[in-house]
């Protein structure tokens, strides 16, 4: 369900969507499809030769999660004017990603209400991975 | 050799592309998002695959920068959009370095931050997004 344009206010809440868990093979389908040929989310060798514990998962999964997230609060792809994120935290394969926002201003603008949000992704563990902003026009 | 500062400013690369249905869809399928709109338009944050099938170039360019790939991450991501990319249109893109600036990180080693910025235009030059790309690199 899309936000209420005529309801939506400072702490609303954005619809919450949950992903599948990410696998090895979310990783390597993404990769490719995305033009990524960074070896380091698919090649257990490399990650580990890097100094990390394994292959971890590209950021821009996540954000991509959060795309999907909020054109469904906005009613549409062309509803998401502007989407901002930081990769704070690493994710995991095995890890499940919730998409979560909070509306944080609105505004009137040329005969559409503006929403501004504060977004980030969670794993199971309630730890955010990922942190932005996001706006929407409704 | 850490990135020198004088490169911000310069362009990386441009290039031109042709959004392609099936590419969309990869894109979307890689995501398990199954927006319907996505016969017509690209997904949020698909400007992120065109770039890189758009913008070939450049890579000397971003050799020069002297980052440290083995420790490199991509830090942030930001897209804005006029309006969303269609599918079947075609875009150019300029990729530019927005900014060079350095931090010092809790254990004491020095982080170099690159600010890339893109704008992609529509064939009769009008702007459709710009994406601003945050790259980290931890100087060993």
């Amino acid at each position: 369900m899309a936000l209420d344009k005529n309801t939506v206010a400072v702490g609303t809440e954005l619809p919450t969507l949950t992903k599948p868990a990410i696998t090895r093979d979310t990783l390597k389908v993404y990769g490719p499809a995305a033009g990524d040929p960074n070896p380091m989310h698919v090649d257990e060798e490399f990650a580990k030769n890097a100094g990390y514990p394994g292959v971890f998962a590209h950021g821009m999964l996540s954000m991509g999660y959060l795309g999907e997230f909020l054109h469904k609060a906005a009613g549409g792809v062309a509803n998401v004017r502007k989407f901002r994120a930081r990769f704070a935290k690493l994710t995991w394969p095995g890890d499940v990603v919730s998409c979560k926002g909070t509306v944080s201003a609105v505004r009137d603008e040329g005969g559409k209400k503006l929403v501004d949000c504060d977004i980030w992704t969670e794993t199971q563990s309630g730890e955010k991975k990922i942190v932005g902003t996001a706006t929407l026009a409704l | 050799m850490p990135p020198s500062k004088e490169m911000i400013g310069r362009v990386l690369s441009t290039g031109s592309a042709t959004v392609d249905a099936e590419h969309v869809a990869s894109f979307a399928a890689a995501l398990g998002d199954t927006n319907p709109e996505y016969e017509t338009v690209a997904p949020p944050t698909y400007p992120i695959a065109f770039m890189t099938q758009a913008m070939s170039g450049g890579m000397n360019t971003f050799l020069e920068l002297g980052l440290n790939f083995m420790t490199l991450v991509h830090g942030e991501q930001e897209f804005e959009f006029v309006r969303p990319v269609k599918v079947g249109e075609t875009l150019e893109l300029t990729g530019r370095i927005a900014d060079i600036y350095e931090k010092t990180n809790s254990a004491g080693a020095t982080l170099d931050f690159v600010v890339m910025e893109t704008e992609g235009k529509d064939s009769a030059g009008k702007p459709v997004f710009y994406s601003r790309n945050v790259l980290i690199s931890k100087r060993i």
